[in-house]
């Protein structure tokens, strides 16, 4: 008779939690929305329309090449910069990363309904997994509250 | 280990978070079969604050091919730190892991756990999941050898009696 251990889950969001604090100058913002899962994920995902509306600076994302889980895409800020991001994109969890840029986003149905959103990224610091920690937690709390407009219909 | 791991420890200290993406996906299987059996109903945490520990401590990792003893050992030590932390007030019942092989832990091993002390728990991990040795295990837990021996089953007749009362 096999022995049935117990096992364990990470969920996007820890997952994010534990990706993030092996990056200094990492911060993560969280937040908790009303919609279920599904309907905010859809938001996110939609790199090439929605997830621009809530990341301004990453409005203009073409993705290039897919493979399974795997991305390549291209973006141009609203600065007029360009950046070539490499990364994975699956249900609950995007992690795109440039040279100069890191962008992380994970979602979980949150027990007892709604949707936890989790947001890390910024500039990164060359050489190094690390990043620069300006501004960070402004821009996500934006981002964030972005979202939480358009998860309600009420972003335009 | 494969050199495929070493490559992505390699490139993740030198600072490719795709690699350290990676890595996580590879880890977190790992790191949360020692975890819940050690820390039960807060195995979920013990998961994440284990690999929370190991990614902080990634850049330390002198030798990328010991990446999974290294990450073995930080999440022994965290889920029995979880554990304690959030361990009811029941005293454990059990003060000796059952043998290897014993039909009990078969029958229901999450009872069996559920009687012993965390470090117990993680005894056990170790021997069953892990397939440690008691030295080998001493190690991990930084404990003298003896200790382990105290904790493992060495009479069965004890276990049964804790099981059936």
């Amino acid at each position: 008779m096999t022995v049935r251990w117990p096992t364990a889950d990470l969920d996007p969001v820890r997952r994010l939690r534990a990706l993030a604090a092996g990056i200094p100058g990492a911060h993560v913002t969280e937040r908790v929305l009303d919609e279920p899962f599904a309907e905010v994920w859809a938001l996110l995902a939609d790199l090439e329309g929605t997830f621009g509306r809530i990341e301004p600076d990453m409005r203009r994302i073409r993705v290039i090449r897919t493979d399974g889980d795997r991305l390549e895409a291209r973006a141009r800020s609203r600065f007029g910069m360009r950046a070539r991001f490499d990364g994975t994109l699956r249900p609950g969890w995007c992690w795109l990363q440039s040279r100069f840029l890191l962008i992380g986003v994970a979602a979980a149905p949150e027990p007892g309904g709604g949707t936890r959103v989790a947001l890390t990224g910024g500039v990164r610091v060359p050489g190094r997994a690390a990043l620069v920690p300006l501004g960070v937690r402004r821009a996500a709390d934006r981002a964030l509250d972005r979202l939480t407009a358009l998860a309600a219909g009420t972003g335009g | 280990m494969s050199d495929d791991d070493a490559r992505l420890v390699r490139a993740a200290q030198s600072g490719d978070t795709l690699a350290m993406n990676a890595l996580l996906d590879r880890l977190t299987p790992y790191v949360g079969r020692i975890c819940a059996p050690i820390a039960l109903s807060d195995g979920d945490d013990a998961t994440q604050e284990a690999l929370i520990a190991i990614f902080r401590a990634l850049r330390g990792l002198r030798e990328p091919a010991a990446l999974f003893a290294w990450a073995r050992r930080i999440a022994v030590h965290e889920a029995i730190r979880v554990a304690r932390r959030g361990s009811r007030s029941d005293p454990a019942e059990l003060t000796e892991v059952p043998e290897p092989g014993d039909p009990q832990l078969a029958a229901d091993i999450r009872d069996v756990l559920t009687r012993l002390s965390p470090e117990h728990r993680a005894v056990l991990t170790l021997r069953d999941v892990e397939g440690l040795d008691e030295h080998a295990a001493a190690e991990v837990l930084a404990i003298p050898a003896g200790t382990v021996k105290s904790r493992l089953h060495r009479a069965r007749d004890s276990f049964r009696k804790a099981w059936t009362s």
